[in-house]
C-alpha cells in the first residue's frame, strides 16, 4: 500500500478540477435518464419483482438512500373453470436515512396498479399501499483487510393507509435479522423476517390477513469497470422462500388462502458512485397453495438507488 | 472571404481563451496542493464504488479538511488538508467509524 506523493496530488488536482466535477454531474444525469428509459421501457412490456442485497449492513450516519423500484408480478393458471389472471405492478418508493452509524430509519410507500381478468371480463385499479415504517440497528460488524461482516436486526410496522382496494387494513408487525458478508469481490446476504399482520387489530370484516416469513440469501460477485474502479458490474443469484399461512375468520381458517414459494433469481447491477441501477427475475420453481388459487408467475423487478 | 476570416478568428480567440481558463485552473489547483498537506489513511470495510461517497462526505464536514477522496478498491482515504487549521487524525478516525468502517494506518 505504497503510493508517490505525486500521484496522490494528481489525484486530488483531478478532483478539485471544476470541469472534472462538472464531466461527473453530467455522466450521472444521463445515467439517471438513462435507468429512467430502462425502467419505463421493460414497464411498457408488462413483465417486473426483486429483493434488497445489502441488508446485514448499516450505512453510514448522515447517508440519504433514495431508492425507487419497479415491480411486475402475475397470478395465473386458474384451477377452477373461471378462468382468471391477474397482473400486478408495484412501483415502491423507499428513502432510508443513517441517523447514527448503528441506526437507520427507511420508509416506503408503494403504488399499485392491478389488472385483473375473469372470462371476458377485465376491472382494472390503481391506488396506495400501506406505509411501511423500519428501523435498522447494527448488532455486529468487523471489518478487516480481508472481508467485511455484518449483522442488523430490524423492526418494522406497516400503517393501515393504504386504498381500500391494496392497503391490509391491519397493523402489521415485520420483525428481521439480516447477515452480510463480503471478501474481494464475493459478497453474500442471509436474511430471515417474519411479518405478524394484524397484530393489534384484524382487517376488512373481521378477516385476519395470515402471517408471512420470509427466508432470502443472495451471492454476487462484483467486476470493476474503468481505470479509477468507480464502476462496477454484479451479477446476483437469489434464492427467496415464502410461507404464508392462511387467513383466518374468527379463530379459523378461510380457506383457499395461504401457500409456500420459492425462486430462484438471477440479477445483475450495475453501480456507479453514487448510482445504482438493479434489476431482478424471479422464478418460481416451487410453489404449494391452499385448495384452489392461482399460481404464482415470473416476477420481474428494476430499480434504482441513490446515494447521498 | 471576410466571413470566414472573421469566424476563424472568433474560433481561434475561444480556443486560446479556453486554454487560457484550464491553465489558470490547473495552476490554482497546484498552488492550492503545495499549500496545504496531504494525507493518506487506509480504511476497511468498503467494498464496492457506492460505499466511499458517505465516507467522503463525513470527512469532508471537518473544518481543516479541503477536499476527501476515498479508494475503495485501494482501501485508502486521501485528504487534503488546511494547514492553517488543526486536524487531528482521531477526527479522521472517528469519522471513519461512524461510516461504519474501520481506520486502519496512517501512510501519509
Amino acid at each position: 500500500m505504497t503510493q508517490s506523493g505525486g500521484q496522490i496530488s494528481h489525484q486530488v488536482s483531478v478532483l478539485n478540477s471544476p470541469s472534472e466535477k462538472l464531466a461527473k454531474m453530467k455522466k450521472l444525469l444521463l445515467m439517471i435518464l438513462a435507468g429512467a428509459a430502462v425502467n419505463a421501457l421493460i414497464l411498457e412490456n408488462a413483465t417486473a419483482g426483486g429483493i434488497s442485497v445489502d441488508a446485514g449492513l448499516t450505512p453510514p450516519e448522515d447517508r440519504w438512500i433514495i431508492r425507487t423500484q419497479a415491480r411486475y408480478m402475475q397470478r395465473k393458471d386458474d384451477p377452477t373453470t373461471m378462468n382468471q389472471e391477474m397482473e400486478t405492478y408495484a412501483f415502491p418508493i423507499v428513502v432510508a436515512y443513517g441517523f447514527r452509524p448503528d441506526l437507520t430509519l427507511m420508509i416506503r410507500q408503494p403504488v399499485k396498479y392491478r389488472k385483473m381478468s375473469m372470462g371476458g371480463s377485465v376491472s382494472r385499479d390503481i391506488g396506495f399501499d400501506d406505509l411501511f415504517v423500519l428501523g435498522k440497528y447494527k448488532l455486529y460488524r468487523r471489518n478487516t483487510r480481508e472481508y467485511t461482516f455484518g449483522i442488523a436486526s430490524t423492526l418494522g410496522v406497516e400503517f393501515p393507509t393504504g386504498d381500500d382496494d391494496f392497503g391490509s387494513e391491519t397493523w402489521d408487525l415485520e420483525p428481521g435479522l439480516f447477515t452480510s458478508w463480503r471478501s474481494g469481490p464475493w459478497a453474500s446476504d442471509f436474511s430471515i423476517a417474519y411479518k405478524w399482520n394484524g397484530f393489534a387489530d384484524r382487517g376488512k370484516n373481521g378477516l385476519n390477513p395470515g402471517n408471512e416469513l420470509s427466508v432470502d440469501l443472495a451471492l454476487a460477485h462484483q467486476f470493476s469497470i474503468g481505470e479509477k474502479a468507480d464502476m462496477s458490474l454484479t451479477p446476483v443469484l437469489e434464492f427467496n422462500y415464502k410461507h404464508i399461512l392462511s387467513d383466518s375468520l374468527s379463530g379459523h381458517n378461510v380457506a383457499n388462502t395461504g401457500e409456500s414459494l420459492f425462486f430462484v433469481s438471477p440479477g445483475l447491477k450495475f453501480t456507479k458512485s453514487s448510482f445504482i441501477l438493479e434489476a431482478l427475475v424471479q422464478f418460481p420453481v416451487w410453489q404449494d397453495q391452499e385448495g384452489s388459487q392461482l399460481k404464482q408467475g415470473t416476477r420481474l423487478i428494476v430499480g434504482t438507488r441513490f446515494m447521498f | 472571404m471576410m466571413r470566414h476570416v472573421f469566424f476563424l478568428l472568433v474560433l481561434l480567440t475561444l480556443f486560446f481563451s479556453g486554454i487560457g481558463c484550464n491553465s489558470v485552473e490547473r495552476d490554482l489547483v497546484v498552488e492550492s496542493i503545495e499549500k496545504s498537506g496531504t494525507r493518506v489513511y487506509e480504511v476497511f470495510g468498503m467494498d464496492c464504488p457506492g460505499c466511499h461517497g458517505g465516507l467522503e462526505k463525513l470527512v469532508k464536514k471537518l473544518p481543516a479538511v479541503q477536499e476527501a477522496e476515498a479508494n475503495w478498491q485501494k482501501k485508502w482515504l486521501v485528504v487534503m488538508v488546511n494547514p492553517e487549521v488543526e486536524l487531528n487524525d482521531e477526527d479522521i478516525y472517528d469519522a471513519i467509524r461512524r461510516a461504519n468502517f474501520t481506520p486502519g494506518k496512517r501512510i501519509k
